[in-house]
């Protein structure tokens, strides 16, 4: 088949010619993020996003907590979200949902990113008996399916927001430390790294100093998409009622009350909403920011 | 579902084609004896995670499944202990699982008191059913709109394309689920509200545990009916997100090969633009498309668990659920194995019909 | 019942969000079978473990047991306080209730026809302890013998005058003795390791019950056929089809027509319906608070002051709202549907003034304390958690501080357990309809202890118990457990906050639809 012939199979390789094969679109992806319609309503639905969670108690009609309307009441002018099971507005809540959501996501992903590129840069790096361990742990974990792990770390730990924060650390990890060891096998190699270690600088110092910008790009990249998996692993297993505890106001543990009462319709609508608009704006940007990456290393992030 | 799967597609993409060396094809046994050795040690990692995650638990397994007067009775809870062998030291109640999992013997599960193994055999063919239902609608949903996508690239249409798929990859499936189940089930009436079948019908006779397979190798064409219509619904849910990455995926692949020397060749030749795109981009691409597809389906199997709730789907993610909850330990150990086994078996395949279908690829 | 422990483990499935549940497409189920008889379907939110009755102790199995077997007594209909003959025709207690005479129904016959013998009510009780289950302490410690084919004798060491209302319990069921020895029964004393009939009895049933199994699943559907040898009145269905169906899902099948009898609505859950009759009574399912007694946990909760206040300052009419229709205020800890329960005129009075000024009295100044409670649990579709926040809100209105501190189940149980909450909200179902299964709130007993409560904190308390436990004759057990209430009222450290309401909504064509809070729904007697 003359596919076989052509087919540029080997990750090493960009495809011949890309360069000068850029058409309408490829070019546009190319432009920096912020001149791109959709990263840029990503950004601002981010914006808008923080300054909600900064000032939700100015924002909010009522205290998140407070149970004095009727249980139940669909959107009226007072309640433009109407009220949930125990008279609390619905709106309120969600608008306080995103204190919760938004440092918790970054929190998660800095965490998993943080212990993520660490491992899988030594993997890298060091090579042997150290990438063998790292990366068949990292196996192990991708193995094991990420729900039920998780599923499993917040059982056994106990159903608490901390525990389920835990329990997608132990899940996201193995993503970044992948993608660290392979940019770092790929750039171990390269000229500048070589003649760094020739000049007698230990291996940290040239893991932290020469290989550490240019792996870091394709990481915060991972990283930015990698956000709204986080929210949404999050809020799932408050839905399953291992995350988030009541009273607590958080998007997941609302949409499993809207499950339980799910003929009043608003009850579950909103929070959802709320997650949904976070998780898309964050796969907005992430998306963007892919694109303007270079080919190959794009390709490693499942352009 | 949501469980980083985009990330986790992104980095065995990145394995596949690492693995892609050109070499020839002649140790097939040797890499197949190898992935499977790595395999085994996997499983039995897992088993070790699970056992040491069971046993972190700060309740215990006989509180959760005794009641209250009778766990006020030192006799019955010492009973509970014997039984499921918990008055044995930690490590010695480890190797006693190993030899009875070398047998096949998953051991008794503390809430249903039946076989571990027997529950599976219940639970694990739905859930099958239902993730092969979702990978099948989000291939065909998936690769068309791809395809329409890669082809009229930086029109309008791969725009809208675009901001769908993402969509498909933000959207909580326990939020979908639950308006689906609004929408279709209480307002419309179109779709039953869950479970597998309807209450006057009775399962078919077993053979594959997969319903509507099953009811068709019966001819039975009501039974077919009835599990179809409980199918679609959760199945549709649970598709959503794989549909998001596939389109993605299948752009991704037809673009690359979209420019290449020898499409430009075909153009030449006369073919009209639909015949080139579909002798000389899809069918490379599907190769790619297959591999996606084998690794989604291993994550859809995990990802049941949030829909499966919402929809009373008596499958695996349930299962796991309440064996979570209720720290039954033999059930949470041997729902990680038989996910773990079909991942890695789902894999192995994946990468064997890479070899099949490319045959420069050497397995090592 | 094990509502509030393993009963609750039970409803875990449903707690978080819902539980496994199968619901079917909307078709005709009453439509006449083959066999010319009425199929019934019940929707239920299982918990469900097993069909066996020496294993069985979930709300589920109790109502597939009770079609399945017979008990030698049993409750007709919704009463739980009056005890009615079922395989005993008549039974007498001797010797201040340490002896029990039982008289069996010459009549009776298991399903296959053989007829019930005293060997077999023997044979099936001791296998039920000797099995060392949940059910098994029911009749932990008496000793049943045969007198003849027809009479049973059964003998405990010390008085046990609830042992009428323990036994309708279907765990108590009797089973075919020689069929479940063909298929690995034992009642030996080492039953618990030997006995192998459980996995048996879950595919077929051994019974002289008004149903037969036909098939079982503890995820998905129980499909009982009447019993064809049945020895009593035929009953109107001839097929019965308990299907697991989440709770919010329940009324609209009824609404349609699409199944006959919902078991799990909450009472919010059945305001929207219409065109069904709708049964509300209050459940036997106890909330309550408790303040650590022991001042080495809590130098707080343990003034006798503070717990007043508390007590003073709860907002019971809003937990009563929030439980909803058919939900009561429990003026003791004996729910009202079981004898010897206080009359709702000795409910406990909501008044801030007189929290603040028991406060006051504490010599506490804004005092802050924890409340724990389990939040993956639900009981008649009441969580914990919404509870809590109630409280949380009424002790804020009179100055005390309370910080929520939801738990898992398990986490919270071991600290229940040990006695080491500061201040715990928890419920009680009961293990069976008598008074004498709430001493357990007296003063050294099993949760009194868990409020660290010791029989030297009050040692009127602890006599007046035993007198309790002592005491026979329906009157006499009546006062002596009204008097011990009032007291536990005036100085324990509980607060017995709400009964939650038993909802059944039916069709309209099932006559006779009446709930139970032992076994969810009466079948037996559906018209």
């Amino acid at each position: 088949m003359t596919v076989a012939d052509s087919l540029p199979l080997d990750s090493d390789a960009a495809p011949p010619g890309v360069e000068e094969q850029l058409d309408r679109s490829d070019r546009a992806a190319l432009r920096p993020p912020w001149r791109q319609p959709l990263a840029l309503t990503g950004g601002l639905v981010i914006l808008a996003w923080i300054v909600i969670a900064i000032f939700a108690p100015l924002l909010a009609p009522d205290p998140p907590n407070s149970q004095f309307a009727a249980p139940l009441l669909a959107p009226t002018h007072q309640f433009v979200f109407g009220t949930d099971q125990l008279g609390r507005d619905i709106f309120s809540r969600v608008l306080y949902g995103a204190r919760l959501s938004l440092p918790l996501a970054a929190l998660l992903v800095a965490v998993s990113l943080a212990i993520g590129s660490l491992l899988g840069a030594m993997a890298g790096f060091f090579g042997g008996i150290v990438d063998s361990v790292i990366m068949r742990i990292a196996d192990l974990v991708f193995a094991f399916p990420g729900i039920i792990l998780a599923l499993a770390v917040a059982a056994a730990l106990g159903p608490q927001l901390r525990n389920a924060v835990l329990a997608v650390i132990v899940v996201s990890w193995p993503s970044y430390a992948r993608l660290a060891r392979s940019l770092v096998l790929g750039a171990r190699t390269s000229e500048y790294v070589t003649s760094a270690r020739l000049f007698g600088s230990s291996g940290w110092r040239v893991l932290r100093v020469e290989l550490g910008p240019n792996v870091a790009g394709p990481l915060l990249v991972l990283a930015t998409l990698d956000v709204g998996n986080a929210v949404l692993l999050l809020s799932g297993l408050s839905f399953l009622g291992l995350g988030a505890q009541p009273p607590t106001a958080e998007w997941g543990a609302m949409v499993s009350a809207g499950a339980q009462n799910f003929n009043s319709w608003w009850v579950g609508l909103f929070p959802g909403l709320a997650i949904l608009t976070v998780v898309l704006a964050f796969n907005f940007i992430g998306d963007a920011l892919r694109d303007i990456l270079d080919p190959r290393t794009a390709r490693m992030l499942g352009k | 579902m949501t469980c980083g799967t985009l990330a986790n597609l992104a980095v065995i993409n990145t394995s596949l084609r690492g693995r892609a060396r050109r070499v020839t094809p002649a140790g097939l046994g040797r890499f197949l004896g190898r992935r499977i050795g790595i395999g085994l040690v996997l499983m039995v990692g897992i088993t070790l995670v699970a056992f040491v995650l069971t046993h972190l638990v700060p309740g215990n397994p006989a509180a959760a499944n005794l009641g209250q007067r009778a766990l006020g009775d030192p006799a019955i809870v010492k009973a509970f202990n014997h039984e499921y062998g918990l008055d044995k030291p930690v490590v010695d109640q480890y190797v006693i699982y190993l030899g009875k999992l070398l047998h096949g013997n998953l051991g008794i599960s503390e809430q249903s008191h039946r076989a571990v193994v027997t529950d599976l055999a219940e639970y694990v063919p739905a859930t099958i059913e239902l993730a092969l239902f979702a990978i099948v609608i989000s291939l065909v949903l998936g690769v068309g709109l791809g395809i329409l996508a890669a082809v009229r690239r930086g029109k309008l249409v791969d725009g809208v394309i675009r901001v769908i798929s993402l969509l498909g990859v933000s959207m909580p499936t326990f939020w979908v689920a639950l308006l689906a189940f609004y929408l279709f089930f209480f307002r419309l009436g179109w779709f039953p509200s869950g479970g597998r079948l309807g209450p006057a019908v009775t399962p078919p006779g077993n053979i594959t545990g997969l319903y509507t397979v099953d009811a068709l190798l019966h001819g039975d064409w009501s039974l077919f009916a009835s599990a179809l219509d409980h199918l679609v619904l959760p199945g549709l849910v649970l598709g959503i997100y794989t549909v998001g990455t596939m389109v993605r995926f299948t752009r991704a692949s037809v673009l690359e090969v979209i420019n290449n020397d020898y499409v430009r060749a075909a153009r030449v030749k006369g073919l009209s633009e639909w015949t080139v795109i579909r002798r000389h981009v899809v069918r490379p691409a599907l190769l790619g498309i297959a591999t996606v597809s084998g690794v989604a389906f291993g994550s859809l199997l995990s990802g049941t668990v949030l829909v499966e709730n919402i929809f009373g789907w008596p499958g695996i993610g349930q299962y796991a659920y309440n064996s979570a909850i209720n720290l039954d330990l033999p059930a949470i150990m041997g729902v990680s194995m038989v996910v773990a086994f079909i991942y890695i078996v789902v894999n192995l395949l994946v990468d064997i019909l890479y070899s099949i279908l490319d045959p420069r690829i050497e397995l090592r | 019942m094990r509502k509030h422990v393993a009963g609750a483990i039970g409803a875990l499935a449903s707690a978080a969000a819902l539980a496994i549940s199968t619901v079917g497409a909307a078709s005709a189920t009453a439509a006449p079978s083959a066999s010319g008889g009425k199929t019934l379907v019940i929707d239920n939110s299982f918990q469900l473990v097993t069909a066996d009755p020496g294993h069985m102790f979930e709300p589920s199995g109790e109502l597939v047991d009770n079609g399945l077997y017979d008990t030698l007594v049993t409750f007709q209909g919704s009463d739980l306080k009056t005890v009615v003959p079922d395989l005993a025709t008549s039974w007498t207690s001797l010797e201040n209730s340490k002896k029990y005479i039982f008289h069996l129904n010459p009549k009776a016959r298991f399903s296959d026809g053989t007829p019930v013998t005293s060997a077999d009510v023997v044979w099936s009780l001791d296998r039920m302890v000797n099995l060392k289950g949940n059910p098994s302490f029911l009749l932990a410690g008496e000793k049943i013998v045969a007198q003849g084919p027809e009479t049973v004798v059964m003998t405990s060491a010390l008085p046990n005058p609830a042992l009428p209302y323990i036994l309708p319990n279907p765990a108590t069921g009797v089973l075919n003795s020689k069929l479940v020895k063909a298929h690995g029964g034992t009642d030996a004393a080492n039953a618990s390791t030997k006995d192998t009939a459980e996995n048996w009895l879950n595919n077929h049933s051994a019974g002289s019950g008004p149903y037969v199994l036909s098939s079982f699943s503890t995820t998905t559907q129980v499909v009982m056929k009447a019993n064809p040898n049945y020895w009593g009145a035929k009953p109107a269905y001839s097929t019965v089809d308990l299907r697991n169906v989440q709770a919010p899902v329940q009324g609209l099948d009824v609404e349609r027509g699409a199944n006959e009898i919902a078991v799990d609505l909450s009472p919010a859950q059945t305001k929207s319906l219409s065109g069904v009759q709708i049964k509300r009574a209050p459940s036997p399912n106890v909330f309550f608070l408790f303040t650590n007694n022991d001042p080495t946990i809590s130098t707080v909760t343990s003034n006798p002051w503070f717990q007043k206040a508390v007590r003073a300052a709860i907002n019971y009419k809003s937990l009563v709202a929030l439980a909803g229709t058919g939900s009561v205020q429990t003026p003791g800890v004996v729910p009202t549907v079981f004898l010897g329960a206080l009359p709702s005129s000795a409910d406990s009075k909501t008044s801030v003034s007189v929290a603040k000024a028991d406060l006051a009295k504490s010599g506490l100044k804004n005092p802050s304390v924890a409340l724990t409670y389990p939040t993956d649990v639900q009981v008649n579709g009441i969580n914990f958690g919404d509870l809590a926040a109630r409280v949380q809100q009424d002790l804020q209105q009179v100055g005390i501080t309370v910080t929520l501190q939801p738990q898992s189940v398990q986490v919270a149980l071991q600290t229940y357990r040990g006695g080491k909450e500061a201040m715990g909200l928890w419920e009680w179902g009961p293990d069976f309809p008598d008074p004498s299964d709430y001493l357990v709130f007296g003063p050294g007993h099993l949760v009194g202890l868990r409020a660290g409560w010791t029989t030297a904190d009050a040692p009127g308390l602890a006599t007046l118990a035993q007198k309790a436990a002592d005491t026979t004759g329906t009157a006499a057990r009546q006062s002596v457990f009204q008097a011990f209430q009032q007291q536990l009222n005036q100085r324990g450290p509980f607060m017995p906050l709400i009964q939650t309401a038993q909802v059944v909504v039916a069709t309209k064509s099932v006559k006779n639809v009446q709930g139970n809070g032992l076994w969810l729904v009466d079948l037996r007697n559906l018209g």
